[in-house]
């Protein structure tokens, strides 16, 4: 397979960093004084969740741009004769 | 739900979104004269669609109505319990990873259309394509019932029982199925974006308005704290199983959803379909982490409802947000004529797809392959506009037994996720160990449905589910594979 091919499926690394950050968005980890802390409202193990939910799109975002490269360089050197023509 | 404020400001701004909706298809169908002679153009957009108008368009099929309407209740029952709802969404998109990328290659290298076509390229049998499709007719068909009965009863609750149930469902299907029959995949996806940007206006102006109102998140924790404190404690055990049990199912099962596979197809190209799916990542945020919002600040707000009041919150909320001043009437009239809107357009979704198959697939593919683009497409209509037709009557006149049978959805739908995603990946995937997988799954969802049965608290789709994957694997290994086959199999995939 060509090297500049990327899927993310075959990236292990990656599925590990999302098993870590699903474990991360569920709230198991937690003692029960964190029900009580509030700030602003909101109860700080729901703000952990939030946080950890956050860094999960964050990293989807990063694997969808530099992990998933299939057509990509393909398609635009298909753009790019459309374009000079 | 019933709204004070609504009556003839509702029938207004619903009669203006149908006449938006109806001018969208007019203009598409002016712009795009040719489309009705190639399936392609029709159903696919052309595999034209870009990031905006992809991106909209997935929005739609995952965020419908019910979002808006039946969130805030859930959260306004289970406390913070039901911030779930916020990286379930994200799920989703961590889903796509395992199999988009690899499908939307096979979809342009063959041209797919449908999720069943893949099935017919890979497999090559036709038992299991058309179990696949009769299993997406299915799934989609009572999803589709299920948005019509919601366009009725938000249309009669919006405008205050002005507008009868029945009224409101026949005004906007006829001008869905116009405006779909006009312009296709466009038509869908343009009226989409305009109703997703509708439904996040009035969703933000519902926020502010109860935060102005009712008092922020502060005042509804002070009020957990004195009331309920549990709303506001780390879950318990079975709270967390239940937890990840949704992040799991939620996120496999609407990826997989057909409508939703399909659009993978319609991207313009592969970077189009990364940078929709990079926004889909973060929306969660701003849609069901809004509406989760509205439904804790609901608990100060509308102290003490039971079960079935609760299911009015949102209604109860808008009400008195709308009382205050006229620029929020109007921001609450825009957000209902939005859900309906939002309802409208995953019908839509689901209709279009529905037609796909029976084009492509069933009538394409088996019933008349020498028919011409144009037939093959004149007969998806056709048999969608009859199966919308025999949808709404079951609507109306509800049978009194076997109603369980118009309740089976996501139970189905879920069990073409394992033929299609491993068939993706494994050359020595068995055809007749998938056929045999998607039948068991499906027998043992619906029988586990049908009786109402549960095991160890997991969903009854889940277990046909892993009893598929189960008949897929465990069949696949001991019928081996001919060589011939897995090179076959190999060749297909190509990669």
């Amino acid at each position: 397979m060509d090297k500049s091919k990327r899927e993310p499926i075959k990236n292990w690394k990656l599925w590990i960093v999302f098993g870590i950050l699903l474990a991360l968005i569920t709230p198991w980890y937690f003692p029960t004084s964190f029900g009580e802390i509030l700030i602003y409202g909101i109860p700080l193990w729901a703000l952990l969740i939030i946080f950890a939910s956050l860094l999960l799109s964050a990293f989807l975002s990063y694997v969808l741009k530099y992990h998933w490269m299939l057509e990509e360089e393909e398609e635009e050197k298909e753009e790019m004769k459309k374009g000079v023509r | 739900m019933d709204l004070a404020f609504s009556g003839w400001s509702g029938i207004l701004i619903l009669l203006m979104y149908g006449l938006i909706m109806l001018g969208v298809g007019v203009i598409t169908y002016l712009r795009n004269r040719n489309i009705h002679q190639s399936l392609d153009e029709y159903y696919l957009g052309g595999r034209g669609l870009g990031v905006m108008v992809l991106f909209f368009t997935f929005f739609a099929t995952q965020y419908s109505g019910n979002t808006v309407v039946g969130y805030p209740p859930s959260a306004y029952r289970m406390g913070f319990e039901y911030l779930v709802s916020v990286p379930f969404f994200i799920m989703i998109i961590m889903a796509y990873l395992l199999f988009a990328p690899r499908l939307y290659s096979m979809g342009k290298k063959y041209k797919l259309v449908t999720p069943a076509q893949w099935f017919e390229k890979r497999f090559k049998s036709k038992a299991v394509t058309i179990l696949a499709s009769l299993l997406m007719l299915y799934g989609l068909g009572n999803y589709l019932l299920e948005q019509l009965v919601a366009i009725g009863q938000g249309v009669s609750g919006l405008t205050g029982g002005t507008i009868p149930y029945q009224v409101g469902v026949v005004f906007f299907v006829v001008i869905m199925i116009i405006y779909g029959w006009l312009g296709g995949m466009r038509s869908v996806a343009y009226t989409d974006t305009m109703q997703g940007i509708a439904l996040l206006f009035g969703v933000f102006m519902l926020l502010i308005g109860s935060i102005i109102y009712f008092g922020g998140l502060p005042t509804s924790a002070d009020y957990m704290q004195a009331y309920s404190p549990e709303k506001l404690g780390v879950p318990d055990g079975p709270g967390v199983v239940n937890w990840f049990s949704l992040l799991v199912l939620i996120g496999i099962g609407a990826a997989v959803y057909p409508h939703a596979i399909q659009r993978i197809f319609a991207a313009k190209n592969e970077r189009t379909l990364k940078r929709s799916f990079s926004r889909m990542a973060w929306m969660p945020f701003l849609t069901a982490g809004v509406v989760f919002i509205i439904g804790i600040i609901g608990i100060n707000a509308f102290p003490g409802l039971s079960e079935g009041e609760s299911e009015q919150l949102v209604g109860m909320m808008a009400s008195a947000v709308a009382s205050q001043n006229v620029i929020f009437y109007w921001a609450m009239v825009l957000l209902f004529g939005g859900v309906i809107a939002a309802i409208v357009s995953t019908a839509d979704s689901v209709l279009l797809t529905f037609s796909s198959i029976i084009s492509n697939d069933l009538y394409g593919t088996y019933i008349n392959p020498e028919a011409s683009q144009h037939k093959k497409l004149l007969v998806g209509k056709l048999v969608g506009i009859v199966a919308v037709g025999i949808l709404i009557l079951v609507a109306w006149f509800p049978p009194a037994t076997l109603y369980e049978i118009f309740v089976l959805k996501f139970e189905l739908l879920i069990q073409i996720a394992p033929g299609l995603i491993l068939g993706l990946y494994w050359n020595r995937l068995h055809s007749k160990a998938v056929f045999a997988g998607m039948l068991t799954g499906t027998i043992i969802a619906s029988v586990m449905t049908f009786f109402d049965y549960s095991l160890l608290g997991v969903a009854s789709g889940l277990w046909g589910l892993l009893i598929n994957l189960g008949v897929c694997v465990i069949g696949s290994l001991v019928m081996t594979v001919s060589v011939v086959e897995e090179e076959e199999a190999k060749q297909v995939i190509g990669m």
